[in-house]
């Protein structure tokens, strides 16, 4: 496959600190990768280095097998940015914020009207092109955000955290895009906090913390480095720590937590461990409320490495 | 592409209210306020007749103007004359019983002990007269240099020399009277007013240079990594932004001239000059605040403001007084103050004769623009930054 991003040894400094340290990764022509790491960890000063608009101590960006600088203008018209902050002008209507950005890219006007069209639909505010920004709901600002970043059919698309703080029904319209940008033949860099987003669209993940890359593979392959297997939560008012005790010397159980309201069994390895546990607690006549079996989600495998939650 | 940019700046600038209210409203509403405020001043100070004292050391001209101006039997008499020796001027100053007095020498000289109206319009008066002498002495100069005496006869020679010297002041030179009823005092207010308008114009600039730059804007990051060249960018917001400082100053111009009767000279073309350069200089700040400093849209606007009003007051929006004050007591800053530049030049054009103020003030607001341009560049130019 083709390398649509070479990163090599990139290193950014702010004074003393090292907010990059020295990462290097590919990405792949028609990939979706996710760089996912809790805030301050270095996605968003990843992704300007890349786009030059950061400098960077040291290291090399390759984009379409350039080396990127500001003035490869060839290469820039190719790459549709979506920042995390929404960036459109409060005296534009939603027709015209669009037709704008992706006027400095197409200056074709019939061809720019029909790409406006297209992302108009892609975002789903085809009800709402004549509506200024701020007449819309923070999610309907979030989808014009991202039409101003992608109406001009970009091949490579830097998405960062474009789901913060929208609505439920927002949020899908947009994970529904970037699936259908990809079906489309675009590549996409998606940099977020909310693992379960990942996981639905990422073909592979690049996890960061402190600057640095600690993991990446694909979903499966991180979750093996988890080191768990299951993890099983019961809804129990009651348990006496003798039965604690009991559980805990059951085959295969790694580690066994009670707050007073979930007990959470965690197993390394093993089959069947939902209906065993099931069986121990009918039998030693303990009630419980609910019951649920869990595969290990990307949050273990952040707190495996990093020794803390993801969210943090 | 510099037309995309340049019709989308104009719409963006356009429909932001806060900036049509400080550019377009704002200067309308305190002319308004000028214009009523000061009417009722000016009818009152119309009738005072101001006690001065000259001392006359030899100076014909001063001496014929003044006796003019102190004439009894006219309606337009402004001040009422004693001539005295310097001593009893001083004395006459500390006693409060005039309100200055001149000097009339070879290089006349103003002694006030206050600042205010009547000393400022004797400033004003002395000022006009040196003006006028230098100009019937350059022009005798030059005659002098071009004639040959022996070859024509004294009398001739006389009669020569006064008539193209009346011809000149009659054709050329277009003094204006010095009378309490053409002498106003509100003129200096409006010419502020101007020069506030073109400067506050340095707003749009501010805003236009905010969405262009990455480091200060996500709009400005969107920008910068689109295949744009920034300096198209760049130019033709900075084009939009003076084209609509300059609707503003017309609608200002229209509503000054129309609605309060306000009288710009008839010199158009250089009134036009003037707004056009002044303008300028409005828009090379709003560049220069908007690409050193490195802080929100809202704090650089009001740091242009803040610039804006100080400079207007230092060259007499709230009295006619602080001009000469800051003249007389720190010339310098009036020399480096846009705002001074633009209402001198106003001034120089309506009250005096030769152009030589006029366009030192035009010259200065040039070079004060093309400093502050070359220095934005050094940041404008970059295109990676540290930080953003």
């Amino acid at each position: 496959m083709k390398k649509v991003i070479e990163v090599s040894n990139l290193t950014k400094e702010y004074k003393s600190v090292r907010a990059v340290n020295d990462i290097s990764f590919d990405v792949y022509e028609g990939e979706i990768v996710g760089l996912l790491g809790p805030n301050g960890s270095g996605k968003s000063t990843t992704i300007n280095s890349i786009l030059s608009l950061l400098s960077f101590s040291k290291g090399s960006i390759k984009i379409f097998g350039e080396e990127m600088s500001p003035n490869l203008y060839e290469v820039k018209r190719n790459i549709g940015v979506v920042f995390q902050d929404v960036a459109v002008f409060d005296e534009l209507s939603v027709l015209e914020n669009i037709d704008y950005f992706c006027g400095l890219y197409i200056k074709d006007k019939s061809v720019r009207k029909e790409y406006v069209e297209d992302a108009i639909n892609l975002v789903g505010l085809l009800d709402f092109k004549k509506f200024y920004p701020k007449q819309l709901s923070g999610g309907l600002l979030r989808r014009l955000n991202i039409a101003c970043g992608i109406a001009h059919k970009p091949k490579l698309i830097f998405l960062d955290e474009p789901t913060v703080a929208v609505d439920p029904q927002s949020r899908n319209n947009i994970l529904d895009g970037i699936l259908k940008l990809r079906s489309e033949g675009a590549t996409i860099i998606y940099t977020t906090h909310y693992m379960e987003e990942v996981e639905i669209l990422c073909d592979r993940i690049i996890i960061m913390d402190k600057g640095s890359i600690i993991a990446s593979g694909t979903s499966d392959e991180l979750k093996e480095l988890a080191n768990i297997e299951e993890k099983v939560s019961v809804h129990i008012s009651e348990l006496s720590d003798e039965v604690i005790e009991k559980i805990k010397s059951l085959k295969n159980v790694e580690e066994v937590n009670y707050n007073g309201d979930v007990l959470v069994v965690i197993y390394k390895k093993g089959e069947d461990n939902l209906v065993k546990l099931m069986d121990f607690l009918s039998k030693n006549k303990i009630r419980y409320d609910k019951i649920f079996s869990e595969r290990p989600t990307l949050n273990d495998v952040f707190l495996e490495l990093t020794g803390k939650e993801l969210r943090d | 592409m510099f037309i995309h940019n340049f019709k989308y700046s104009l719409k963006t600038l356009f429909k932001d209210k806060i900036l049509i209210f400080w550019t377009f409203m704002f200067p309308i509403i305190l002319g308004t306020l000028f214009s009523l405020a000061f009417s009722n001043i000016e009818d009152s100070e119309k009738l005072k007749v101001i006690d001065i004292a000259v001392v006359d050391n030899g100076n014909v001209v001063f001496k014929n103007v003044f006796d003019s101006l102190s004439d009894e039997d006219s309606d337009d008499r402004l001040f009422n004359v004693r001539y005295v020796s310097e001593e009893e001027a001083i004395k006459l100053l500390e006693s409060e019983k005039i309100t200055g007095y001149v000097l009339a020498q070879v290089k006349p000289k103003v002694v006030v002990s206050n600042n205010g109206i009547n000393e400022t319009v004797l400033k004003y008066v002395v000022d006009e007269i040196i003006e006028y002498q230098s100009i019937v002495s350059n022009f005798l100069a030059s005659s002098m240099h071009e004639i040959r005496l022996e070859d024509i006869q004294m009398s001739e020679f006389v009669l020569d020399i006064y008539s193209e010297v009346s011809k000149k002041m009659n054709e050329e030179v277009n003094i204006h009277d010095i009378s309490s009823e053409n002498l106003s005092y509100t003129m200096i207010e409006f010419y502020t007013l101007i020069a506030m308008t073109c400067l506050y114009g340095g707003i749009f600039a501010v805003v236009s240079i905010n969405n262009t730059l990455a480091n200060m804007s996500f709009k400005g990051a969107r920008v910068s990594v689109s295949p744009t060249s920034k300096k198209i960018v760049i130019l033709s917001r900075l084009l939009a932004s003076y084209v609509i400082q300059l609707l503003g100053l017309v609608i200002l111009f229209l509503f000054t001239i129309f609605v309060l009767d306000v009288d710009y000279g008839n010199d158009l073309s250089l009134v036009v000059l003037t707004s056009l350069v002044g303008s300028l200089a409005g828009l090379s700040l709003g560049v220069f605040v908007s690409s050193i400093f490195k802080s929100s849209e809202n704090t650089k606007t009001s740091i242009l403001i803040a610039f804006t009003m100080a400079g207007c007051f230092l060259s007499g929006m709230m009295g006619i007084t602080m001009k000469y004050v800051v003249d007389s007591k720190a010339p310098i800053l009036n020399k480096i103050n846009p705002a001074a530049m633009i209402t001198d030049a106003f001034y120089s054009l309506y009250y005096f004769t030769t152009r030589d103020r006029f366009w030192f003030n035009i010259i200065s607001l040039v070079i004060f623009s093309v400093i502050l341009i070359v220095v934005s560049i050094f940041s404008l130019r970059r295109q990676r930054y540290d930080s953003i």
